[in-house]
């Protein structure tokens, strides 16, 4: 009998398993769309064919007595119809099954990700060969580049390895522990998630981020810590108010110079204090690129990825039963890992095809799920001359993204807006 | 088209801005094509925590059974009262607990399981005590109950016009259900035939007749609708 291959968790994948909820966990999207409608057939053999390739993709979460794992599932992914929403909660009996989820609707196909499994980038990477490997199969159209791999290749074993542990410098740097404003909202009783979608042409964007000094994502980050602020001045009377801080995950591929397709991201945040007094778009977006570019360095995230692996590292945490580290983790998470900011802004950067993909995709888009106890979060991709701003929401009011949209009309961007409003 | 309140472009199919809600003119050949981004499908999630509170009552119900059965064995050496309570139990948990498990309400369903239950309740009780009114006056009795009970309830959830009418139908019919009621039990008890039903039938048979006008005078109606509003 073939033994089933079993991988460990990376470090920042821990915490997921343990923080869920029956109600909510950290999954996110990655989704394509095609020049013409899917065909479910040939995506199901497209994606079972990079088995092989993407083997840390193809696995299920299990728990040991110690930690939880992932292992190798042996039937087949199967693939099925997109719902009225994106990123339907994956329960723990689906995480038991599988923990990707592989859906069609139109001439879109999207991969639903639980988070222990891979970050936005290493999602992409796996969206960008499943596209490619479909379109082979379906017109006979193949180009080995650009990230495209062979799908009956081996993976490089740095692939498929936690590569926090190996980067952890030799001090922990702990985020700045501040009460931060917290979004609320009614949640909509059904769980439904309003996606608004903001389409943006890239260059008028990189020109708007450009006018203000900034970089596209600390520009949209501004934008957004803007947005939140408003929402605040008009809920909360000013003795009361809190900071605002915007979460902005950075990939630490870049910075340490890896290409793993497990998770390598971690958040920084920057925002603003609205108690110091008011604050004009152009001091805001001055601060927040400044906080990214003081803490987005090496050796900072090197100081970050320490405070992370520390307690992984320690014996009496290690060798404590799952059911005791289970609420332990989540009662951290509950009162550390939300409190640092008021909702993220995750920006995948630009996401291209190989030339002889390119006539057959026309748009690429990225979905985080909401946070933990933050009814809004915000994602970013660029594809093809154009930038897809996903803000979701679980609750009803959408004065976030109304606040948020206008602004970039007002700053001079045309936004076009689509939304799955509820039928 | 582009929403007049926050300037942003609105893709076809939107109906109204997604940011402010304001709604779109009917523009003919602009907005309202069928483009939809997201299907109409919507997952099927069990309610955990649904089953866990009926999984617990039903625990607790087996339970007191079991203690309820231990105890009486342990006194008498046989089942005695314990075999009311657990059938009681039994019958309670048929009733209350068991469509609690269930997406819907099925009443054509649920309704002839909850009086079956009853009957066997009845029979087992009419059996335990060595008597025989189960087959001349509770078993016909349950059966007429049930029919009465399932065809209202049908006829209220189906029916979706002239429910007062339906109202003062099944008024009148309990009148005459009281008048069977007294019937079965001069043949199995021999008591004196038609002595307080009567009344019932009166009672009954004039408030159903007054659902029944107050629907065909709608003047009536609606100063019964205006003094008993809740």
């Amino acid at each position: 009998m073939k033994r089933k291959k079993w991988f460990r968790l990376d470090n920042a994948a821990l915490i997921f398993p343990a923080i869920m909820k029956r109600r909510w966990n950290n999954v996110f999207r990655i989704s394509v769309s095609l020049t013409d409608p899917v065909d479910p057939e040939t995506l199901r053999l497209a994606l079972n064919g990079l088995r092989g390739r993407f083997p840390t993709f193809f696995v299920r979460l299990r728990a040991g007595f110690f930690w939880y794992y992932l292992e190798e599932i042996t039937g087949e992914v199967p693939v099925s119809s997109d719902f009225a929403y994106p990123l339907t909660h994956m329960s723990r009996r689906q995480l038991g099954r599988c923990c990707i989820r592989v859906l069609y609707y139109g001439n879109r196909l999207a991969v639903e990700f639980f988070h222990s499994v891979t970050d936005g980038t290493g999602g992409a990477v796996f969206v960008k060969n499943l596209t490619a490997e479909y379109i082979r199969l379906k017109y006979g159209v193949g180009d080995l580049s650009g990230g495209i791999f062979d799908p009956s290749g081996v993976p490089d074993p740095a692939e498929l390895t936690d590569r926090f542990p190996e980067f952890a410098g030799g001090y922990p740097v702990s985020e700045e522990d501040t009460r931060v404003f917290r979004l609320r909202g009614t949640p909509e009783p059904d769980r439904f998630r309003h996606l608004t979608t903001g389409i943006v042409p890239t260059d008028a964007l990189i020109d708007a981020a450009h006018r203000h000094g900034a970089t596209v994502t600390s520009f949209l980050a501004a934008v957004m810590a803007e947005a939140v602020g408003r929402v605040q001045a008009e809920n909360v009377p000013r003795g009361a108010m809190r900071p605002v801080r915007i979460m902005i995950p950075v990939n630490l591929r870049r910075l340490f110079g890896t290409d793993t397709l497990r998770n390598f991201v971690l958040t920084v945040t920057a925002g603003y204090d609205p108690r110091l007094g008011d604050y004009t778009f152009d001091e805001i977006c001055s601060r927040v690129k400044h906080s990214l570019a003081l803490d987005a360095t090496r050796q900072h995230m090197a100081g970050k990825i320490e405070a992370n692996v520390r307690p992984a590292r320690n014996r009496i945490i290690r060798l404590m039963p799952l059911f005791i580290k289970n609420p332990v983790m989540r009662a951290v998470y509950h009162f550390v890992g939300e409190r640092v900011g008021c909702i993220n802004v995750s920006n995948l950067g630009s996401v291209s095809f190989p030339p002889a993909y390119e006539g057959f995709v026309t748009r690429f888009e990225f979905i985080i799920g909401v946070q933990y106890s933050y009814p809004n979060n915000c994602s970013v991709v660029s594809c093809g001359g154009r930038t897809f701003i996903n803000m979701i929401r679980s609750s009803r009011e959408s004065e976030l993204e109304r606040l948020f949209f206008a602004r970039l009309v007002e700053l001079g961007l045309p936004v076009e807006i689509e939304s799955n409003r509820r039928r | 088209m582009y929403c007049v309140k926050c300037g942003v472009k609105l893709a076809d199919g939107e109906t109204e801005c997604p940011l402010c809600h304001t709604p779109l003119p009917a523009v003919e050949g602009g907005s309202g094509a069928s483009f939809t981004p997201y299907s109409d499908r919507y997952p099927r999630e069990r309610d955990h925590e649904k089953y866990l509170i009926l999984g617990s009552i039903t625990a607790v119900m087996a339970a007191a059974c079991l203690i309820c059965l231990i105890l009486c064995l342990k006194t008498y050496g046989r089942v005695y009262w314990s075999g009311y309570v657990m059938l009681g139990i039994a019958l309670a948990w048929t009733v209350c607990v068991l469509p609690a498990f269930f997406r819907r309400w099925y009443p054509m369903i649920f309704l002839p399981v909850d009086f079956a239950a009853a009957a066997g309740y009845l029979l087992y009780i009419c059996a335990s005590l060595g008597q025989h009114w189960f087959l001349s006056f509770a078993f016909p009795l349950t059966a007429i109950v049930a029919a009465l009970t399932i065809s209202t309830v049908s006829m209220l959830r189906y029916i979706k016009r002239g429910r007062i009418f339906i109202v003062g139908g099944v008024l009148m019919a309990i009148g005459s259900l009281c008048m069977l009621v007294e019937f079965f039990q001069h043949i199995t008890f021999r008591t004196p035939m038609f002595v307080w039903s009567l009344y019932c039938v009166a009672f009954f048979t004039a408030l159903g007749l007054f659902f029944i006008l107050s629907g065909m005078i709608p003047p009536l109606r609606a100063f019964l609708e205006r003094k008993f509003f809740f």
